[in-house]
């Protein structure tokens, strides 16, 4: 179809799902969509696909806006990059002509630099994608970032960074052109009117951090590297608050109706920077940091040199743990200071002292450690769990644990059943992983036409209503029964890339601490390892694999 | 039977409080009771006994419930939320 689907296909055409993901075979696809170009909101996206440093396995991560736009726009539908250059250079897509131009000058530049002197370069017209110092350093969770948005996560920018590649630069003039248009146009019409429906209010008014206090009442808030459920500092850094304290404005994707985008002001400067719950989560409670302030300011660095917040704040939490039992030689690392993660973001993004361990992602540092830290790694097949407490969340904890890319929230909605009347969110039954497997086959698909999973709630029948957009786009008579199955064959195109990378059974899990602990503030959320594996094989049955989460073809086995 | 309602994000917005108690013997009447009290809240979160679609109630940070013949009992806490998380 497109986006993630699309690209994992590429990459398993490729055929280089063993190779090192920072070795010059490897294969790294920018693709595009059949809805890039429409007028349906929110279709103005991309995806990045390769396998990833941090997990060693399938990587697949999205951003949006011009880059999409002007790329579909070259007539390419792909950009696939094997190999590695001499020295730091820049890919120009010029409608269908393509050149490589030394980008030495550019080294350790800042995203928002490095694309500021390309436009003044190459001119206003070309949309960028381009690395900061941590993508060049090949930082394990280096993004690729475009116009300060950013596919985050599992290290993209490392990738790129290897094949000593700072920038790609697209600039088309190839017109898109729809199957139906009046039908489209007023399809879009409705979309874009129900998207300014109850369904988005709270993305548009407070954006997706307004979860903070609602998390932290049900405590779920990841907390000191997972130590708690609930953050005594909580508010004065919700944006409930930072509304009141700070200058905030509104922003949006290209193409987007909701603009769910909330950028604050920093202090001192002209400056702001957007604030997403998972960069507020892990930047402020997993690292014990409640100065707004600090944690601002962080978000904006990790920007600005190209970094994942969430595998960011993860890996720095993890450290100050590792730090206050005395397993790491970093007494300044202190939970709660945020001088101290200012300091640890600089030194990962150079690989400077500790920062060597940092920059490599917890589960590395901690197999590094050793004295059994990898039990309190916050992670899942190497990718930092987001802000979603498994043991009060545990429809989302198999989510985490089963999905192809790690632990993660935007492969797998699992959250929506533990926030529903539909599971009890403490008590999770075999009988309910129905529902994971529904949200992740949705987001496969929303991740494939490409959709932002935002819409998610203005849909009444998702599958009928993806089945009329892609026909009225592309002329496809595609049936919804007939989407299900595309889902879930993309679902299994990832988990065959991972099986061929190298993929066990063991890797679904969880850390020993979300299973041997309970949360303190609430001794009720337990997850222990024997449900866990119940679900697991449940889910994976459920999926028509084996038990052991295998595929049943020949080709899944080897 | 009186009872605590914490309210977040979009429901805190438009009822301009974080908490507020009411009396109710049922959910829906919990909800009818904010309804009159916080117009706003009521036009943007609430029909009448019931919530409107994206948002849901939680009972003493436990069950999540959306029934409004779900009974009430004194003392006790309702949380009124939007239903995505995400982000």
């Amino acid at each position: 179809m497109g986006g993630s689907g699309l690209g994992v296909a590429l990459l398993l055409a490729e055929g280089t799902a063993a190779a090192n993901p920072l070795s010059e075979e490897a294969a790294l696809a920018f693709v595009f969509s059949p809805l890039v170009g429409s007028p349906l909101t929110t279709s103005a996206k991309f995806a990045v696909v390769s396998k990833s440093p941090l997990t060693q396995r399938i990587n697949d991560s999205l951003a949006s806006s011009g880059f999409a736009l002007e790329g579909k726009k070259t007539g390419f539908d792909a950009i696939v990059l094997v190999g590695q250059a001499r020295r730091l250079s820049l890919v120009v897509i010029d409608d269908q002509q393509v050149r490589i131009e030394d980008a030495s000058d550019l080294a350790g530049m800042s995203n928002s630099s490095c694309q500021s002197e390309l436009r003044k370069r190459l001119g206003k017209k070309f949309q960028l994608a381009t690395i900061g110092p941590a993508g060049e350093n090949q930082v394990h969770f280096a993004t690729i970032s475009h116009n300060g948005r950013h596919a985050g996560r599992g290290g993209s920018g490392a990738v790129l960074g290897a094949k000593r590649l700072k920038a790609i630069a697209v600039r088309g003039s190839q017109v898109v052109t729809w199957y139906n248009p009046t039908g489209l146009t007023s399809f879009a019409k409705q979309l874009s009117d129900k998207s300014f429906g109850p369904a988005t209010a709270k993305y548009r008014e407070l954006g997706t951090a307004t979860n903070l206090l609602m998390f932290n009442r049900l405590n779920v808030l990841p907390t000191r590297n997972f130590q708690q459920g609930s953050f005594a500092g909580v508010n004065s850094i919700s944006p409930e608050e930072l509304k009141i304290t700070r200058d905030r404005v509104r922003s949006s994707c290209a193409a987007c109706t909701i603009g769910c985008e909330h950028l604050y002001s920093l202090k001192g400067t002209d400056d702001t920077v957007r604030l997403e719950y998972e960069t507020l989560f892990a930047l402020g409670p997993m690292c014990g940091i409640d100065d707004a302030e600090s944690i601002l300011q962080a978000a904006k660095k990790c920007d600005e040199v190209g970094i994942d917040t969430i595998s960011a704040g993860g890996t720095i939490g993890f450290a100050m743990e590792c730090a206050e039992r005395g397993f790491l030689d970093a007494p300044w690392l202190r939970f709660g200071d945020g001088q101290a993660l200012a300091r640890a973001i600089d030194m990962l993004v150079c690989s400077q002292g500790i920062g060597r361990l940092l920059a490599k992602g917890s589960r590395q540092m901690a197999l590094e450690i050793g004295r059994n830290s990898i039990d309190f790694a916050p992670q899942v097949k190497g990718l930092e769990m987001p802000g979603y407490d498994p043991r009060g969340l545990q429809m989302m904890g198999l989510g985490m644990a089963v999905n192809s890319r790690g632990a993660d929230h935007n492969r797998s909605g699992a959250y929506e059943a533990d926030f529903s009347s539909a599971v009890d969110r403490r008590n999770v039954g075999p009988e309910s992983v129905h529902l994971a497997i529904e949200s992740e086959d949705k987001a496969a698909l929303m991740d494939s036409l490409i959709l932002c999973k935002f819409l998610r709630g203005v849909f009444v029948d998702f599958w009928q209503e993806s089945a009329e957009i892609l026909h009225l786009v592309t002329g496809l008579d595609v049936t919804a029964t007939e989407l299900r199955e595309t889902a879930k064959r993309i679902v299994n195109a990832k988990k065959r890339f991972n099986i061929r990378a190298g993929w066990s059974p063991a890797e679904d899990r969880l850390p020993t601490r979300m299973l041997a602990q309970s949360l303190p503030e609430d001794p009720r959320s337990s997850l222990s390892p024997d449900r866990l594996q119940s679900l697991i094989r449940a889910y994976n049955l459920a999926r028509g694999w084996t038990e052991d989460g295998w595929l049943l073809s020949r080709e899944g086995q080897v | 039977m009186r009872v605590t309602v914490e309210l977040f994000g979009i429901p805190r917005q438009r009822a301009g409080v974080p908490e507020t108690e009411v009396e109710g013997s049922t959910l829906g009447d919990v909800l009818l009771e904010l309804s009159q009290r916080f117009p706003a809240l009521g036009e943007a979160c609430l029909s009448g006994r019931c919530l409107k679609s994206g948002y849901i109630a939680n009972l003493g940070g436990d069950q999540f419930v959306a029934d409004p013949d779900i009974r009430m009992r004194d003392g006790d806490s309702i949380l009124l939320l939007s239903l995505d998380a995400g982000g």
